[in-house]
């Protein structure tokens, strides 16, 4: 638990409220007052801007759609399928990262149909309407990124922030196996 | 039975019910501290074969007492699960009969199938009828990776039907050939 002491004010040196973990709170110079009174009152409110778990960012991603790719006429291009989301981030830079796992062994981005597997890649990109972006490699997280969403499904402003693309590569097409592959890929977002 | 429902808060739980396969539709994060959504992917690849490497024949100056024949390695493809297929061919004679022609006269020829490279004799072809029951050891399309070649195509004429033919004289056809998934 988060305690929190007030430093007994001294003229000559800033106040600052210090957290069990030693953190400190400074308070502005045109924040100070004398009194014990007041310095219990600005306390207080460095506990709801410091200590607060309400505060604590946050992210959330929806918008998500199944990405199908139906019968593949041509095995020999690339399929790629793209589609554009909602992420939100709280923190003060919009900031996130995104984590991508798939169903295959060690979180391996495969499609399988039985014992058969078809790889594919993850493509993310932290703009709206993007065919291609930055590969993901599964467990990483892909961090540095930012979001415009000013609403966290997107409701109001920007409808979408994001673009996820998938890709079946035209070597791993035509190395697979005829028949039908299903696979999943969770996405995992936090406010960074 | 593990409930969708009871796994939104659990990357695990998510991937253990994936990984059971449990049919799942495109799932939306929640606001927290972390946010995980998914979606599903499917992908259905179709039944195709391919067939490349083929060469051009030619039968020059050849002696009418010794059989011609010309044998080649070519690559067949087939991504079904047993890499099957089978293979049919035409000629350009009449009734697609496997025969060359000066515009006057006509001489037949053979043609021969292996279902692996580096042969000089397989089965006999008629035209028109599918051999069936063949299997590719191709890994690629074109044979541009894996084993270079897959089978073997040998274009035959017999010594008698080299005596038939007029000397100083070109006779020229087209052999046809076309590949199925099976």
């Amino acid at each position: 638990m988060t305690q929190i002491v007030a430093a007994q004010h001294h003229a000559a040196t800033p106040m600052f409220v210090r957290r069990a973990r030693g953190s400190r709170c400074p308070l502005s110079p045109g924040a100070r007052f004398a009194g014990a009174t007041s310095t219990a009152t600005l306390a207080l409110a460095c506990l709801s801007l410091w200590a607060s778990p309400a505060f604590a960012d946050k992210a959330r991603i929806t918008g998500l759609a199944d990405v199908a790719f139906g019968m593949i006429g041509n095995l020999q291009a690339d399929a790629v399928r793209s589609q554009s989301l909602c992420l939100y981030s709280s923190a003060s830079t919009n900031g996130y990262n995104v984590t991508a796992s798939g169903t295959g062994p060690g979180g391996a981005f495969q499609l399988s149909s039985g014992s058969l597997s078809l790889p594919f890649e993850v493509q993310w990109s932290s703009s709206a309407g993007q065919s291609s972006g930055t590969q993901l490699s599964p467990n990483i997280p892909f961090t540095g990124q930012v979001s415009t969403a000013t609403q966290q499904t997107c409701n109001s402003g920007p409808a979408s922030t994001a673009s996820l693309i998938v890709i079946l590569r035209s070597n791993a097409l035509t190395s697979a196996t005829s028949g039908t592959y299903s696979g999943t890929v969770a996405l995992i977002v936090a406010p960074e | 039975m593990i409930s969708a429902r009871f796994c939104r808060r659990s990357v695990a739980c998510l991937l253990g019910l994936f990984a059971h396969g449990v049919a799942f539709a495109a799932s939306q994060g929640t606001l927290g501290t972390t946010s995980t959504g998914s979606v599903s992917i499917g992908a259905s690849v179709p039944n195709r074969v391919q067939l490349s490497g083929l060469s051009d024949v030619a039968f020059t100056n050849q002696d009418p007492s010794v059989a011609a024949a010309n044998a080649q390695n070519v690559c067949v493809w087939s991504n079904s699960s047993t890499k099957g297929y089978n293979i049919t061919a035409t000629g350009s004679g009449t009734a697609n009969a496997f025969t060359l022609s000066n515009g006057a006269a006509t001489v037949p020829y053979s043609v021969e199938w292996a279902g692996s490279s580096g042969q000089s004799s397989g089965t006999a072809l008629s035209s028109g009828s599918a051999l069936t029951g063949l299997t590719s050891t191709a890994t690629n399309p074109t044979c541009s990776a894996g084993p270079g070649s897959s089978a073997s195509l040998m274009v035959k004429i017999s010594s008698a039907s080299l005596q038939g033919m007029q000397a100083a004289t070109s006779y020229t056809g087209t052999l046809t050939l076309v590949v199925a998934p099976e």
